[in-house]
């Protein structure tokens, strides 16, 4: 194999019409991609700067309207979030289903963390162009089209024999079209990507990552392709096979796991979680204040002996009543995230038999756009609520005297802070 | 004439027999739509149950409820769940992507919680496997393969020569191969025409449900309307299947999500966070309705002093802490409606832009017709939240009132005095029987017809865009 060699394919290739069209296409795909997908991103991370803002006005004028421990700790709310990360443009990702922004306050936390403050459902449904999209469901198709009638067409124009006969090597001729072809196009989809990565400022060696998988991605499609374009048939029964392939892989094997996934992995419904929480809270109304603060004592023994109290209201009481009605809700919230994470921990092994899936997730983790980022931002949410709790528990247990300079010592929500998992 | 035609037709029907591959696909096409039909229906029965039973749930639970003060019930809350309609079993719609239950309290608007798809495997990224998936995605794909060589083939084979020799008219013969192809696609849908069957005896109405299946029957004839032309004008086999596999890629992939990306750039819409700190700024001038003695309260004290004619709050005949909560429930539900009603605006505005793409890409056509008419698109979840909000300003409201008439204010104010002083402040809980029953009605058919007409007038503008051109071209074959 010679430049020559090369240079002479790369010439033929570009020469004809439809592999520049279907070339174009990819690049302008791509291009859209990144681009709608780096303003996606900048939207949200602007939307997070307005609602910090928002959130410290919101803060002081509550502190400012209140002088009492329990009715700031009531009144207000704090602002958590999940920024999205340098490449969270090349991969959307679940951040249109799963929230990744909260406002949470001292009350019970299940009532509050289930609360989704997502983007139009209609236009998720729809789903987005990303760059994950174009390489993992697009890029095949263009694949096929480029790649199906490689001997086929030769064959159809008579070429074919004269062909094998005048090559010099046998690496020469199709493993080297192919090869051309998927270089072509890799450079198609990765450069407008590569651009969007640095805009974005994403690693070097992030990028490079993505790069290679995408190659490899394509590959391993480019395989399949020249594998069957050597069967004897017509271009259109090839391509037709391919695309049966791409149907099965990225369709109906996805499809029909996630049906599986879905019946064998059982688990309670959020609405028993939400209800038996409500029941807890809303049951120590009538209860005898020192059932609830032995329930309470039970998780937090620090404050024993200083759950006396001595009026039927007092905010301590109210506190504590909320955490025991979480503490009771826990286990069911537990065995709910955990059915979640079954699903998706399967999913992984149907993702084996869905290139495409696999992909997707390889990115998405990369880009902290997928289901288990949004549980570690959830994680993180409960963590910070903790810390709100600790705050909170030793002005109210120790009926601390309002001191307006205390709440400067208040936690503030720190999303670098990752919660263990 | 007509003879010919069915001649025509009948011999591509015998050419689908022989040949493998096109009676692979229209196999592999009506088990994908038969198995969808039946995936999709038995999951969302389950689901529908347990959301009816969860709904019975809540209520008995809220009317157990022992006697108390009124006011600890309006933050008891109550939950509603979102029912299926009985199309939402062939196109659930965005179900699976909105919360399907709201937690009714006093003071706030929530947001529908617990979305499907957050309990999903995530294998669905692309779509899940539903009937209008399928219909809409995946079936012009396979009629592509099936109907790409319907012409190409008999020029290839020089017969297309000898056809026209023999008095075959082109129009003859794209008839004739229309109507093969078309009735192929017929084959296919025979499942979903099933299910339609079945919705409407699960109490569908019957003309959204007829629209529903005629709907998918024009989106058929429109790929078999692009599938002929490529094949009738394009010099071999293999350009004919690339041309149209490209087309579909185009109209079925991705225009539907240049379409979303659009318009989630062009119109910003800020989500519920963003809204509540513009709402809670504008509640802060209204006043809280838990405390009597705020300056926003003391136009309504005056007012009520004057009408009863006594000199102070003690002395009216009315608990004045149950008006002042009334009142200020009132206003503030005013508020938080306008502010949701303004996020609705802009969500229905993205999926207007959204919309209009449907007279480019009939996928985007098919899926909003498919969607309206089964009551499972943006229209009918914003229904459902505007549904659980009047169930949770109706039982508030009920609430103050039993606050305001139920216990006078000195009863009310030294409720936390002692245990018996408590239970003077309650009202007895055969009044927690108010409550009443919450299903979600989604729009009634006509309603859902008027919305669909825009989807249904793209449709129909392709297919009639299509057969023109087929018309005036077919001449020259």
């Amino acid at each position: 194999m010679s430049w020559a060699d090369i240079r002479r394919e790369v010439l033929f290739l570009i020469r004809r019409k439809s592999v520049v069209a279907l070339l174009v296409i990819a690049t302008l795909l791509s291009v859209f991609a990144v681009w709608t997908g780096s303003v996606e991103v900048a939207q949200q991370r602007a939307t997070i700067e307005r609602l910090i803002e928002a959130d410290k006005l919101d803060r002081s004028a509550v502190s400012k309207q209140y002088n009492d421990y329990g009715y700031i700790a009531y009144y207000t709310f704090h602002l958590t979030y999940a920024p999205p990360s340098p490449l969270a443009f090349a991969a959307l990702g679940v951040r249109d289903v799963y929230p990744w922004k909260h406002r949470i306050r001292m009350l019970a936390l299940e009532g509050q963390i289930h609360e989704s403050d997502t983007q139009n459902p209609e236009l998720a449904l729809a789903g987005k162009i990303d760059f994950t999209f174009v390489v993992a469901v697009f890029a095949p198709l263009l694949l096929l089209l480029l790649l199906h009638d490689l001997r086929a067409s030769e064959r159809a124009a008579g070429r074919y024999a004269f062909l094998m006969v005048t090559r010099k090597h046998r690496y020469n001729l199709w493993p080297l079209r192919t090869g051309i072809m998927v270089a072509l196009l890799w450079l198609a989809l990765v450069l407008p990507f590569i651009v969007g990565a640095v805009v974005n400022g994403v690693s070097a060696g992030l990028t490079l990552l993505v790069a290679v998988v995408v190659a490899a991605y394509l590959l391993g499609w480019a395989a399949l392709c020249y594998w069957i374009s050597r069967v004897n048939a017509t271009a259109p029964v090839l391509a037709s096979c391919i695309l049966g392939v791409w149907l099965l892989t990225s369709f109906i094997i996805p499809s029909a796991g996630n049906v599986f996934i879905k019946d064998y992995y059982h688990g309670p419904q959020g609405g028993a979680v939400l209800m038996t929480q409500r029941e807890a809270v809303n049951a120590a109304w009538d209860l005898p204040h020192e059932t609830t603060m032995t329930a309470f004592l039970k998780n937090h023994p620090e404050w024993t002996g200083k759950t006396e109290t001595s009026s039927l209201f007092e905010w301590k009481w109210y506190y504590a009543f909320q955490q025991v009605g979480d503490e009771k809700a826990l286990p069911l919230a537990q065995a709910y995230q955990q059915t979640a994470q079954d699903r998706y921990q399967a999913a992984g092994w149907v993702a084996l038999l869905s290139p495409a899936t696999l992909l997707q997730r390889q990115l998405t983790r990369w880009a902290e756009t997928d289901a288990t980022a949004a549980w570690q931002y959830n994680d993180r949410v409960r963590a910070f609520h903790a810390e709100l709790r600790h705050f909170y528990y030793p002005l109210l247990f120790g009926n601390a005297d309002y001191d307006e300079a205390a709440l400067k010592k208040r936690p503030e929500f720190d999303l670098d802070k990752k919660a263990d998992r | 004439m007509s003879n010919r035609i069915l001649i025509i037709a009948r011999d591509e029907w015998r050419y689908w027999q022989r040949s493998r591959l096109s009676l692979a696909v229209i196999v592999i096409a009506l088990s994908l739509v038969a198995a969808s039909v039946w995936i999709t229906r038995t999951s969302n029965s389950d689901t529908a149950h347990q959301r009816e039973h969860m709904q019975s749930e809540a209520e008995h639970n809220f009317r157990d409820q022992p006697d108390r003060h009124p006011h600890r019930m309006i933050h008891y809350g109550h939950y509603v769940f979102r029912g299926l309609p009985p199309l939402g079993t062939l196109d659930p719609g965005i179900d699976a992507l909105t919360g399907n239950t709201v937690f009714l309290e006093g003071h706030r608007q929530n947001s529908a919680t617990l979305a499907d798809k957050k309990q999903s495997s995530g294998l669905t990224w692309i779509s899940a496997l539903t009937p209008a998936f399928v219909m809409q995605v995946i079936a012009p794909m396979l009629l592509i393969i099936l109907g790409f060589s319907t012409v190409t083939r008999e020029r290839e084979a020089g017969t297309l020569e000898f056809l026209n020799v023999q008095g075959v008219s082109p129009l003859t013969l794209l008839a004739g191969k229309g109507l093969a192809l078309f009735s192929a696609a017929l084959v296919i849908s025979t499942p979903l025409l099933v299910g339609v069957l079945i919705s409407m005896t699960d109490g569908a109405a019957i003309l959204p449900a007829i629209t529903f299946i005629a709907s998918y029957w024009i989106y058929l004839l429109i790929w078999s309307a692009i599938v002929l032309p490529i094949s009738a004008f394009t010099r071999s086999n293999t350009l004919s299947f690339s041309g149209s596999l490209t087309l579909w890629m185009l109209l079925c992939l991705i225009i539907p999500r240049i379409a979303s990306n659009t318009a989630s750039v062009v119109i910003h819409s800020p989500g519920k966070l963003e809204t509540d700190f513009a709402v809670l700024q504008q509640l802060r001038e209204i006043g809280d309705g838990h405390n009597t003695s705020g300056p926003a309260n003391s136009a309504l004290k005056a007012s009520l002093l004057a009408k009863y004619n006594v000199e102070s709050v003690d002395e009216l005949p009315v608990n004045f802490k149950g008006i002042v909560a009334q009142q200020s429930e009132a206003n503030l539900t005013k508020v938080l409606n306008q502010f949701a009603q303004k996020q609705m605006q802009q969500q229905t505005d993205q999926a207007d832009i959204y919309r209009h793409f449907g007279w480019l890409s009939p996928m985007i056509a098919i899926q909003n017709a498919s969607m309206t008419l089964a009551a499972t698109d943006l229209t009918n979840y914003h229904l459902f939240l505007r549904q659980a909000e009047k169930a949770r300003f109706d039982f508030v409201q009920a609430l103050n009132k039993l606050h305001a008439e139920g216990m006078t204010l000195e009863q009310d104010s030294n409720k936390y005095r002692s245990n018996a002083a408590k239970k003077a402040a309650t009202v007895s809980a055969d009044n927690w029987q108010m409550l009443s029953q919450f299903s979600f009605t989604p729009l009634e058919s006509g309603a859902r017809l008027h919305n669909s007409m825009m989807a249904l007038a793209q449709l129909i503008m392709l297919f009639g865009a299509l057969i023109s051109t087929l018309l005036f071209l077919g001449k020259r074959l």
